[in-house]
């Protein structure tokens, strides 16, 4: 059981490491990213965290897991609707670019991951996964998308979208806790 | 006939007069509910960047407090340890009052890492 318990908590570190250094090497690495792939980023990170959320929608049965999950699926589509209103209002076209395709490529590996688990085991991997993914996106924010944003408008609503992100941080958290005792 | 004109007409001034006087004056209790309601405070407090401020309020019994919605996604105010009230949601640029009557612990129970204290003195 010690042994199980030992291998889950290095795998969950494992991710949470993988993605973090994915992210901050992505950070490191790439040249400054114009407004049109900032645009492309926020809106991609954001679909990512709804499309969890929908997976976890459709197989958790835990109260404190469904409810986390709702709250993201609300506040993330909330984030696109003011993004799309802004690049529309600014005509920018969001472009694809490195980071979209990181992120893209991640999703689709953590979306296997969580369909071909069931009961405590999906409840764990998926907020774990929240936690490191909000500590990843907290990062590409603050540290990436902040600084390279150009128009002030675009900026703005990036620098109102961190605490919001840093506030589901701690609420996945939370919830992480009931599940790593 | 002119005379009983003029005693009507005066008699319709009487009644006037006698009307503005008793709508301009109050029972001794209309006066000390009207002075209490006077005295009464608002207060306001901003539900901004995933925060309650202040997030800690004190307040007198009977005073009013107003919460706004600044942020950019729904939030709702509601009593944390009963669920005793609760503003239900309140989306972007939507406010929500509240006339205090005791101490409180409340809490976003969409965000429910966001609380907030109410303290009547």
């Amino acid at each position: 059981m010690k042994i199980k318990q030992s291998i889950a908590v290095f795998t969950t570190f494992a991710i949470a490491c993988g993605a973090l250094l994915c992210m901050s090497a992505i950070g490191q690495t790439s040249a400054k990213l114009t407004d049109p792939e900032i645009a492309s980023v926020a809106v991609t990170a954001n679909q990512i965290d709804i499309q969890y959320a929908q997976i976890a929608k459709k197989k958790s049965k835990n109260a404190d897991v469904l409810k986390f999950a709702e709250t993201m699926a609300k506040d993330h589509q909330s984030v696109i609707d003011k993004a799309v209103a802004l690049v529309t209002k600014l005509g920018v076209t969001p472009k694809d670019n490195a980071t979209t395709k990181s992120f893209l490529a991640g999703a689709t590996k953590t979306k296997a991951m969580l369909n071909a688990k069931n009961g405590n085991a999906f409840n764990k991997a998926y907020i774990d996964n929240e936690v490191a993914y909000h500590k990843a996106a907290i990062n590409e924010v603050e540290n990436v998308l902040i600084k390279d944003a150009s128009n002030s408008e675009l900026k703005s609503l990036l620098q109102s979208a961190l605490p919001l992100f840093k506030t589901h941080l701690a609420h996945a958290e939370m919830v992480a806790k009931e599940f790593n005792k | 006939m002119a005379n009983t004109y003029s005693i009507l007409k005066n008699r319709a001034y009487l009644l006037c007069f006698i009307f503005l006087v008793g709508s301009c004056t109050s029972t001794p209790e209309q006066k000390v509910q009207k002075e209490e309601t006077a005295a009464h405070k608002v207060y306001n407090v901003d539900i901004k960047e995933m925060k309650f401020q202040p997030a800690e309020l004190t307040v007198q019994k009977g005073d009013t407090v107003i919460w706004t919605n600044h942020d950019i996604v729904t939030h709702d105010v509601t009593e944390e340890k009963n669920k005793l009230w609760t503003s239900g949601p309140l989306a972007p640029g939507q406010s929500w009052s509240l006339v205090v009557d005791k101490s409180a612990d409340y809490y976003c129970s969409i965000h429910v890492v966001m609380k907030g204290k109410l303290i009547v003195e």
